[in-house]
C-alpha cells in the first residue's frame, strides 16, 4: 500500500499538542524541510523528543511550536549552541526535561519493549535527576532489584504519539533504510505509535526485498513517506549531502538575538511557499550541488 | 627523547595519551580526547578500542570533523550503530575502562558541570547539558577529566553536577550505588589524581616550566599538595610529530 504523501500532507497530519520524536543529531539527519512546514502551518504545543537536541527542535522551539522538551542536552557541535531553545528555558517559556542520552534512549527502548519501566545507572546522585524530580516526578522512580534488593534509578517508557525520521532510503510502504550511525532512530520508530518517513531516496519495494537487512524502520508502523531532498538542509545527510556550513554558521549568528531569529524565520520560513522556494532561496541547484557527498568518503 | 619544542595543548593530549593501556575500551568525545585516543593507538596501545556514543567504532578520519554529528570523524568506522548498542550495550554494560571528559567547570571531587552558570533556581546561562557524559561518568571504570587550568573552571563546588565525580566525597559516589570515577584531572598547568579516602583532589605533577604557585594562583580551592610534586613527563619527539603530522595536521584541535 501507497502511503506517499506531500510533506504539507504528512504535517497536517500532527495535531497541536502532539509528543513528536525528531530524528535528528546536532548537525545531521535533522527534520529541517519539516520543521519549517510544522511552522508554515501553525502547528503548537508540541513535546519534542530526541537523545541530542538539534537544530531541528531549536528551529520548532524558536517559533514557538514547542512547549516541552524532553532530551539529553544538545548543541550545534562547532557552530554553537541551541540560542532557542536555551533561550526558551532560561526565560521559563520552554520547560526542558533534561536527562543524558542514555536515559531518553532507554525511555525509547523501554516504550519500543512495551515494558513498563526501564532502571538505569546513569543520572544517579546527579543535579540532572535532582532537576528531574521537581519537573517531571512522573517519569522518575526507584525501584528495588526482586533478586538482588539492590535499589535502581527507573524510568517511565517514552511512547511518542509520532517519530519523525529523515532517512537515506525508502519505499513507498515507508520500509526505510539508514546509513551510517543510527543513534536513537530505532528506538524512536518502534516506541512511536506511528512514523513519518521523510526520504532522500524512493525506491521500488524490490529494491528493498533485495538488502532486507538494512531495513531499520518497517513500513507497518509508517503512516505517511514523503519523498523530499535535501530535506535535512542545511544539516547533512551521510552518504547523500555534507552540511552546509555557511549557512549553519548563519543560523548560529542569527538564534543570538530574538530580533536576528525572528528575521531569519522571515526569510527561509515563513517567506517561502514551501521547500522548493526555500531551496531556490538558500542558493539552488548550483549551491545544492557542491554539497553532494563523495561516494568514498561520504560528505 | 624528549621533544624541547611543545605546546601545552600537546602535553595535555600526551598525558591523555599515557592514561589508556593497549586492549583498552575508551569512549570519547570530541576535541583534545580524540587527539589523546588516536596518539595512544598509534603508539603505545595499538589494540585499544575507541567509542563514540552515537554508534561509532575504531574510525579513521582524514579530515578534521566539527564534532560527533560530522561523518568525517565517522570515516571508516568499524561498527556504525546506536546509543542503545555504544552506551548501553558496552557502556552501562560495564565494559568502557576509560571515559573522557571536559566541562564548563570541574571540582574538589571531580565533578563536572557541562549544563548551565549562574543560580540554577535564579538567573542562568544554559550551554550544552550531558549528552553521554553522565552516562560515561556513571559507569565507565575509569574517568580522565580534562579542562583548562583556570580559576572560574577549578572550584570548591561547581554550581550543578551534570556528572557526578565523587560527589561531596568520603564514599558519598558509592552511596549513589555508581563505581568507578574519575582517577585524573589534566590541566594546562598540571595533573592530579584524587586522594583514596576522602576523594579530594590532590597534585601529582606540574607541568615543566610550571611553578606550585602558578598552580595555585589559578584554583578557586586549594587541592591536596603532597611535600613533593614531580615534574610532568613531557611529550617525546616521535608524540608530537605524530600529533602534527598524522593526527591533527590542520591544527583544527589544537587551535
Amino acid at each position: 500500500m501507497s502511503k506517499l504523501a506531500t510533506l504539507a500532507e504528512a504535517v497536517a497530519s500532527i495535531p497541536s499538542g502532539a509528543h513528536v520524536a525528531l530524528s535528528g543529531f546536532a548537525i545531521t539527519r535533522c527534520n529541517m524541510a519539516f520543521a519549517r512546514e510544522v511552522i508554515r502551518q501553525g502547528i503548537r504545543h508540541l513535546t519534542v523528543s530526541q537523545c541530542v537536541g538539534a537544530m531541528d527542535a531549536d528551529l520548532l522551539v524558536g517559533a514557538g511550536a514547542v512547549d516541552r522538551m524532553i532530551y539529553g542536552g544538545g548543541s550545534l557541535d562547532r557552530f554553537g549552541r541551541l540560542n532557542n531553545v536555551n533561550r526558551g528555558i532560561e526565560s521559563g517559556t520552554l520547560v526542558a526535561e533534561e536527562y543524558s542520552s542514555l536515559s531518553v534512549a532507554f525511555r525509547y527502548l523501554a516504550g519500543a519493549l512495551g515494558l513498563p519501566f526501564i532502571p538505569i545507572r546513569s543520572l544517579r546522585g546527579s543535579d540532572i535527576l535532582a532537576r528531574l524530580q521537581q519537573i517531571a516526578p512522573e517519569n522518575v522512580s526507584t525501584v528495588q532489584d526482586p533478586f538482588t534488593s539492590e535499589e535502581w534509578l527507573a524510568l517511565r517508557p517514552l511512547v511518542p504519539d509520532v517519530a519523525v525520521v529523515q532517512v537515506q532510503v525508502a519505499d513507498e510502504e515507508g520500509n526505510a533504510w539508514i546509513y551510517g550511525p543510527r543513534w536513537d532512530n530505532e528506538e524512536q520508530v518502534k516506541a512511536s505509535q506511528r512514523v513519518i518517513v521523510i526520504t532522500e531516496q524512493l525506491v521500488p519495494t524490490e529494491i528493498i526485498r533485495r538488502d532486507p537487512e538494512r531495513t531499520v524502520i518497517p513500513g507497518f508502523k509508517v503512516s505517511h513517506v514523503v519523498h523530499l531532498p535535501f530535506s535535512a538542509h542545511p544539516t547533512s545527510v551521510y552518504r547523500v549531502y555534507d552540511y552546509d556550513a555557511e549557512h549553519i554558521r548563519e543560523y548560529a549568528a542569527a538564534t543570538r538575538t530574538v530580533e536576528g531569529f525572528q528575521a531569519y524565520l522571515e526569510k527561509y520560513v515563513l517567506g517561502v511557499r514551501d521547500h522548493w522556494e526555500y531551496l531556490e532561496r538558500v542558493g539552488g541547484m548550483k549551491h545544492l550541488t557542491s554539497l553532494l557527498a563523495d561516494p568514498i568518503l561520504g560528505y | 627523547m624528549y621533544a624541547e619544542d611543545y605546546t601545552f595543548f600537546e602535553l595535555m593530549a600526551v598525558a591523555g595519551a599515557r592514561e589508556l593501556k593497549d586492549g583498552e575500551i575508551v569512549a570519547v568525545g570530541i576535541g583534545l580526547p580524540v587527539v589523546a585516543s588516536f596518539l595512544a593507538k598509534r603508539t603505545h596501545a595499538p589494540h585499544l578500542t575507541i567509542l563514540f556514543e552515537l554508534g561509532i567504532v575504531d574510525p579513521e578520519p582524514i579530515h578534521t570533523g566539527v564534532g560527533l554529528a560530522d561523518p568525517r570523524v565517522w570515516y571508516r568506522a568499524k561498527v556504525m550503530s546506536s546509543f542503545v548498542d555504544m552506551l548501553g550495550m558496552v557502556l552501562h554494560r560495564g565494559l568502557v575502562d576509560v571515559g573522557f571528559l571536559g566541562g564548563l567547570e570541574t571540582d574538589a571531587y571531580g565533578n563536572l558541570n557541562t549544563t548551565l552558570l549562574g543560580d540554577p533556581k535564579g538567573k542562568f546561562t544554559h550551554f550544552v547539558g550531558s549528552g553521554g557524559a553522565n552516562d560515561i561518568a556513571s559507569s565507565a571504570k575509569r574517568v580522565v577529566i580534562i579542562i583548562r587550568h583556570e580559576a572560574r573552571k577549578l572550584k570548591e563546588a561547581v554550581s550543578f553536577v551534570t556528572s557526578p565525580g565523587y560527589l561531596r566525597g568520603n564514599g558519598a559516589r558509592e552511596a549513589a550505588g555508581l563505581p568507578g570515577g574519575p582517577v585524573r584531572v589534566i590541566t594546562d598547568k598540571a595533573i592530579f589524581g584524587f586522594d583514596p579516602q576522602s576523594k579530594r583532589l590532590r597534585l601529582e605533577s606540574i607541568h615543566p616550566r610550571v611553578t606550585l604557585e602558578d598552580v595555585l594562583a589559578s584554583m578557586s580551592f586549594r587541592p591536596l599538595v603532597p611535600d613533593q610534586v614531580p615534574v610532568t613527563e613531557p611529550p617525546t619527539v616521535e608524540q608530537i610529530r605524530l600529533i602534527r603530522e598524522e593526527i591533527d595536521p590542520e591544527r583544527i584541535y589544537a587551535g
